[in-house]
């Protein structure tokens, strides 16, 4: 169980997968913990794999719970690194002034756009406005997302 | 506004078509626990925000949702690609293909089209954050009985990925309802509704 606010700010009270609640709050409100700072995590691949950045978040159902099978190539790649943008920008939503998650989401907002131009250098462009390649205008190039391919390559 | 990225969040690859789990996974599209709704829901309710964060996690999240939305569209035409003759007499299809062929269309399972009715904009923080956190419950459960349901692991693969972001969603829309006490008369945070009363 959780120890409460008398601690530290930098301090973990919690476990992993615990988060921390005062213990007076007012009636009639819903609560949930706040997630730590400092919570582990796990690398882009593993995260996009289990659908969270966060051991600690990851609750799976017992029907069928094991972590997903990623195809390898760029495009896993770069949904990897994307995946890690959107989970830690929810994150700092909640935790905007953690120093530790915002210099990870720099990181990987880097990395992500190193990803794209790998990419889209490979598979064509991923937005309209990069469309133009080689005098040619490619954005309506099959496939297209949703589109069944057997392996590699795009999306 | 919105800019179009030509890539999925995760990646969707169903190898067997598989009309009668299309007409389950439909309901994840247009259901009353949707990722339409959820999309929907989060970016209407953000205009009745008060404060920052509340603002940008919906906007996110409602961001989020319309990607799960193209996810869902994906695996439903994915498993309904050439279909043959006898494919599309499957019970629990054929009456989606009397309507929709195989189209991607907005509805429940059931059979009911997408209805805003199942989803809330009531323009009050507590209020509306904690019909998130129920709807991602909700949504949650709908992909718990989705793994029940299907035995294709490619579907399985992704319907796993989406059931997570549920949880992690549950957990933000908590965090955010803090946040917004946090900043609410702190004796009777339903004193006001910050989003109306000056």
């Amino acid at each position: 169980m959780c120890l409460h606010s008398d601690t530290a700010p930098n301090s973990r009270p919690c476990e992993d997968g615990q988060g921390s609640l005062s213990p007076c709050a007012p009636l009639a409100v819903p609560f949930v913990p706040f997630q730590q700072r400092g919570s582990k995590k796990y690398d882009q691949r593993e995260a996009l794999a289990n659908g969270t950045l966060f051991p600690g978040l990851n609750l799976p159902f017992h029907v069928k719970a094991q972590a997903g099978s990623l195809p390898e190539g760029a495009a896993a790649e770069l949904q990897a690194l994307n995946f890690v943008v959107t989970e830690l920008g929810l994150y700092l939503d909640t935790h905007q002034d953690d120093a530790e998650a915002i210099q990870l989401f720099e990181q990987y907002t880097q990395l992500a756009r190193e990803g794209k131009r790998r990419y889209e250098a490979m598979y064509g462009p991923l937005t309209q406005r990069s469309a133009v390649q080689n005098g040619a205008y490619t954005w309506l190039n099959d496939p297209w997302p949703w589109e069944y391919r057997k392996e590699g390559g795009g999306t | 506004m919105f800019v179009y990225e030509k890539k999925l969040q995760y990646p969707v690859r169903i190898k067997n078509c598989n009309p009668k789990l299309a007409a389950v996974i439909i309901s994840q599209y247009g259901g009353p626990d949707g990722e339409l709704g959820a999309s929907l829901r989060y970016l209407s309710q953000r205009y009745a925000m008060p404060y920052p964060e509340l603002k940008g996690l919906l906007t996110d999240i409602g961001t989020e949702e319309l990607g799960h939305l193209e996810m869902i569209g994906a695996i439903v035409h994915q498993l309904t690609r050439k279909l043959s003759d006898e494919q599309i007499k499957t019970a629990g299809f054929d009456s989606y293909f009397v309507d929709h062929t195989t189209g991607v269309y907005p509805t429940a399972a059931s059979g009911w089209p997408y209805n805003a009715a199942s989803m809330a904009v009531k323009g009050d923080v507590i209020c509306d954050l904690t019909e998130n956190l129920a709807a991602e419950q909700k949504a949650r459960v709908t992909y718990d009985n989705i793994l029940r349901l299907s035995d294709d692991p490619d579907v399985n693969d992704v319907i796993r990925f989406l059931r997570e972001r549920e949880i992690v969603h549950f957990q933000r829309f908590g965090e955010a309802i803090e946040l917004a006490k946090e900043r609410m008369n702190q004796k009777n945070v339903y004193y006001m509704n910050p989003a109306f009363d000056r």
